[in-house]
């Protein structure tokens, strides 16, 4: 038999044992076991399968892949719903406010079916998202309620809150000058932690901080609700500032006494008239350059 | 065929059992290949965790070309062509204890010998020898690790070992 093949079906370990006398007999076979035995010194390191198995399943634990797979999708998923929904939170829990320019008026509904109509120049700020429990709005100007029946309905002002009890009143707040006028129902105003409860026609006036008593009102609305702003021993000032606001002008004084109490009214929709209506009866001339009129006594 | 469809690698029991039938071969490959310097387990660690990332694609039967594959490349990657360096297991088994002087000198001279013969081998040659000669697996059980037919087998080893006695006689 060939030595190749010999040796060759040593090395597969296929010799049967007639070849294995052949093989024995030749020449290098102490030289192939010598190799044989020498080689084993290069066997490998133990290699404990299960131990290996142990580390390798611990780190696909510790790495938990499988949980990110589904973890960071659904992390994104998780941050625009939650970027949304405060956005929704926030814009819907946002008060609602409610700004009127110079010679402009404007009505609202409240959520409730309440009216407010905002004369000129004034800002109302309400919740829509508290307003079940908490009917109260925020003023800062002059407006008209008509409020729907219901719990309390309160108007923060500057100076005081005023508590409705029924149903129709006007608010007027402006620097040093509040004003609230009961039209029907029951209104409480608290003035310096005290109330004071208004019937029909009763009003409430504080100019400079002193309670100013007034004579019944007898209409059933304000005036500047049908354009035209009346008053009733009222200083001078407040009559100034009034028409400032409709017609969005500066007026200037000179030589006027501001505190000086003026009766009567002027209309919204004419300005040459509502000027001679408050100047010819305190004597006083007028003079209009572009939005400043120059009020002077003679 | 069937069974393989519904076995999944990705079930701990399954994967496990794959690692037990192919880790240590794995092992051995790359130790034989790369010499321990690389160390050869971290690479079977390596590959079987990427297996595990991967089980939902690879199929139970295509498992052990994967690790194989993984392996290789990782292992590829880190010696970036540098020189194998092998370091074979130096210390003999005493097996008998009754050597004299001269023998343990002669023996570590031919233990040498051999140890730079082996570097020497071509890393095909060396896997599928030392596999045959330290592992004891035969030509078939090569064949079918490496993936290359028995008689490819046959002729590397056949050729190690020429290589062998040669360089050894020349050294």
């Amino acid at each position: 038999m060939d030595r190749d093949i010999l040796i060759s079906k040593w090395l597969d370990n296929d010799l049967n044992d007639q070849e294995l006398e052949v093989f024995k007999a030749l020449e290098d076979y102490d030289d192939l076991v010598k190799l044989n035995q020498g080689l084993q010194a290069f066997k490998v390191d133990d290699y404990n399968t299960s131990e290996e198995l142990d580390t390798v399943l611990n780190t696909i634990k510790s790495n938990k892949k499988q949980s990110t797979q589904w973890f960071k999708p659904f992390m994104r998923v998780a941050a625009i719903l939650a970027v949304c929904f405060s956005l929704y939170y926030y814009t819907t829990t946002l008060d609602t406010t409610i700004t009127t320019e110079f010679a402009q008026k404007t009505t609202i509904k409240l959520p409730d079916a309440s009216n407010v109509s905002l004369n000129a120049k004034s800002i109302l700020t309400f919740n829509k998202k508290d307003w079940k429990h908490n009917r109260e709005v925020e003023l800062d100007g002059e407006a008209f309620f008509k409020v729907a029946k219901g719990s309390s309905f309160k108007v923060k002002t500057k100076t005081g809150l005023v508590t409705v009890y029924g149903t129709q009143f006007n608010v007027k707040q402006w620097d040093n000058y509040f004003e609230v006028i009961c039209y029907e129902g029951l209104v409480g105003v608290h003035y310096n932690s005290q109330e004071t409860k208004l019937n029909p026609g009763d009003s409430f006036l504080i100019i400079d901080g002193k309670i100013i008593a007034k004579e019944k009102e007898n209409r059933s609305q304000p005036s500047w609700l049908s354009n035209e702003s009346t008053f009733k021993s009222s200083p001078y000032k407040t009559v100034i500032a009034e028409f400032e606001r409709q017609y969005g002008v500066r007026i200037t004084l000179v030589n006027i006494d501001s505190d000086q109490l003026f009766t009567g009214s002027f209309a919204h929709d004419n300005m040459d008239v509502a000027i001679k209506a408050i100047t010819l009866p305190l004597r006083v001339t007028y003079s209009k350059t572009n939005n400043t009129i120059i009020l002077k006594r003679e | 065929m069937d069974k393989q469809l519904h076995e999944n690698i990705c079930e701990e029991r399954m994967f496990s059992s794959i690692f037990n039938k192919h880790s240590k071969d794995l092992h051995n490959f790359l130790y034989y290949k790369f010499g321990e310097l690389l160390n050869p387990k971290d690479k079977v660690q390596e590959a079987f965790v990427k297996l595990w990332e991967n089980c939902a694609k690879v199929s139970p039967d295509k498992a052990k070309s994967f690790v194989f594959t993984t392996a290789n490349n990782l292992m590829l990657n880190e010696t970036a062509h540098q020189k194998v360096v092998l370091k074979h297991q130096q210390t003999k088994p005493k097996m008998y204890t009754n050597e004299n002087p001269e023998f343990l000198m002669q023996e570590n001279e031919y233990h040498d010998k051999l140890q730079k013969a082996l570097a020497n081998l071509t890393e095909a040659q060396r896997v599928a020898f030392m596999m045959n000669r330290v592992e004891g697996k035969r030509f078939k059980e090569i064949a079918e690790l490496l993936g290359i037919s028995t008689k490819a087998v046959e002729k590397r080893i056949y050729g190690a070992l020429e290589k062998l006695r040669k360089d050894i006689k020349e050294l």
